[in-house]
């Protein structure tokens, strides 16, 4: 086991950021921590690399309990911090130098790695130029490069494509994929489904502080497959009637992005003339259902819609 | 380490080009309006050329600006997202704080270097004993180099570092004369030359020039005992956010 946290507590003044917390990880998963900002991802990671003490719970890594002074834990991880950490007044590869020499990498490696991590992240030929220069997504890409110096074991990655733009974000999902084909262990948190998705062997839904439900996409799907996902487009929606709807007590969930209302009812159940009483005086545009995807997990478990609290 | 903190200090131009091209633009503008005229130093009735004057009092003055070569450094490593990076490495991150502090006192001993030689070889200012004066300068620099961090480093603020170093690098060599002549009485005499530890470093330097050791004592020891309780305090501060 790589990770495993048990029953984790950890209070920020009145906020409780982190409560009865459990995560397990493996050799070789790809774990995507999915949840709204303010949900305590963050927290869990700081509390996983030992930056931060809980106040409760266990954490164990690489089956060493976590007190956050253990060098040996620190040195088998890579992580991968949401905001850029990089030195902007030196060249790319000063930053790879002085963080290979942090997690004790000698000269000769050093020089070794440089153009071997330079070329994973896709910034060889520009090692020599000052980072200031460099676009969002290049500093992005060697804010990664940098937890790759030292070979980690795990590698903890914070909301990697935070701010950049979606050529850049392609290039990060597509090196991650290929570091988890190659066996890598990697926890990888974000507030975007389709990245989670897209990377995660397996995933970790959590709100306010605890785990909503975890497990493979098609697990987490098969929780919910007995609902219907109804879909309705309107010309003008209102708070109000999506109130209405939250009201009618045979549906599940109801959600409001832009103009379209988002209604999760139990299989079997019928209520669309509930739903079309409710919306009556409202210019009804399109009327679709759909099979349930992670978002529609995260809705029915969570009854939030994460792209608007992100 | 410490080549990787002198270049991140390298790059900093526009901080060398302020920390070494307004004391020696000062000094020459003040020694073009008073050319050849010498003032009373208020040293046991020593004379001293004005152009010593000025070039250790804008020499010790620039050092007290110098210490933001540290403090901003360790307050960007360490008060910042860098710091979680950082502290995630099993990296000694004591030793880097110890790094920046020495290639600070390093960088900011250069930038005294060129201020001294610009004046010694360019406008020719007398400046004898300069194999003793150099060591006080040091000591100069290390004191205010620990100074700011210890502000900085307790008050958990950069900018708080930056206002109380910059005040006081205001007024200080006021307090030395340097600006503006003080008046000649027993209190500004001991304001003059006891006030500050930059009053303290001026008054040990000008000893070494007069060859009073008295004088130099009596500035020395308090230098160097505040000097060596900066450093004490560093060790648990240090602790507190390198752990």
């Amino acid at each position: 086991m790589i990770i495993k946290m048990e029953d984790v507590m950890k209070r920020f003044g009145r906020n409780l950021a982190l409560d009865s917390f459990n995560l397990e990880m493996s050799k070789g998963e790809v774990i995507g921590l999915l949840g709204p900002n303010g949900a305590g991802k963050t927290t869990c990671i700081r509390a996983i690399i030992g930056l931060i003490p809980v106040d409760d719970g266990d954490i164990t890594v690489f089956g060493t309990h976590q007190n956050g002074k253990n060098r040996d834990i620190k040195r088998r991880i890579g992580y991968v911090t949401q905001e850029l950490t990089i030195y902007e007044e030196l060249s790319a590869q000063d930053n790879l130098a002085f963080f290979g020499s942090l997690y004790g990498l000698s000269k000769e490696q050093i020089a070794q790695k440089i153009p071997e991590v330079a070329q994973i992240i896709g910034l060889e030929g520009r090692l020599k130029e000052q980072t200031k220069h460099f676009s969002g997504g290049m500093k992005r890409r060697l804010n990664i490069g940098c937890a790759l110096m030292h070979d980690p074991e795990l590698i903890i990655m914070d909301e990697p494509t935070v701010g950049i733009d979606p050529q850049s974000r392609n290039f990060i999902l597509e090196f991650v994929k290929r570091l988890a084909s190659n066996g890598a262990s990697i926890l990888y948190t974000s507030h975007y489904i389709e990245e989670v998705e897209a990377v995660a062997s397996k995933i970790c839904i959590m709100d306010q502080g605890h785990t909503i439900a975890s497990g493979t996409l098609p697990e987490l799907i098969a929780r919910i497959k007995g609902d219907s996902h109804i879909l309705i487009d309107v010309r003008i929606s209102s708070e109000e009637k999506l109130k209405e709807l939250r009201a009618i007590p045979e549906i599940k969930e109801a959600a409001l992005i832009d103009n379209r209302y988002h209604i999760v009812v139990p299989g079997g159940i019928t209520v669309f003339d509930k739903i079309i009483a409710v919306l009556s005086g409202q210019t009804i545009v399109n009327v679709n259902s759909k099979q349930p995807n992670l978002e529609d997990v995260f809705l029915t478990l969570t009854g939030k819609q994460l792209r608007d609290e992100a | 380490m410490f080549i990787f903190n002198l270049k991140r200090s390298a790059r900093d131009l526009f901080g060398h080009l302020i920390l070494i091209g307004f004391p020696v633009v000062l000094i020459a503008f003040f020694n073009f309006i008073y050319t050849k005229s010498s003032i009373f130093s208020g040293i046991h009735g020593q004379s001293l050329p004005f152009l010593t004057v000025l070039t250790i009092g804008f020499a010790l003055t620039f050092q007290i600006y110098g210490a933001s070569l540290s403090f901003e450094t360790i307050g960007s490593d360490f008060f910042s997202p860098m710091k979680d990076r950082l502290s995630a490495s099993p990296g000694d991150l004591r030793m880097l704080v110890i790094s920046i502090l020495t290639t600070a006192a390093i960088v900011s001993f250069l930038q005294t270097l060129v201020v001294i030689l610009f004046s010694v070889l360019i406008l020719k200012a007398p400046l004898p004993m300069l194999h003793l004066v150099l060591p006080v300068m040091m000591l100069s620099i290390v004191f205010h180099q620990l100074l700011g961090s210890v502000i900085m480093l307790a008050s958990g603020s950069v900018k708080t570092s930056n206002a109380i170093l910059s005040t006081y690098g205001s007024v200080a060599p006021m307090l030395i004369g340097l600006y503006f002549p003080l008046p000649n009485t027993a209190f500004f005499s001991i304001v003059r030359n006891y006030s500050t530890p930059m009053a303290l470093a001026n008054t040990v330097i000008k000893g070494i020039i007069g060859n009073d050791t008295s004088r130099i004592l009596s500035a020395l020891i308090p230098l160097l005992a505040m000097t060596i309780l900066l450093f004490l305090l560093m060790r648990p501060l240090i602790k507190k956010v390198a752990l």
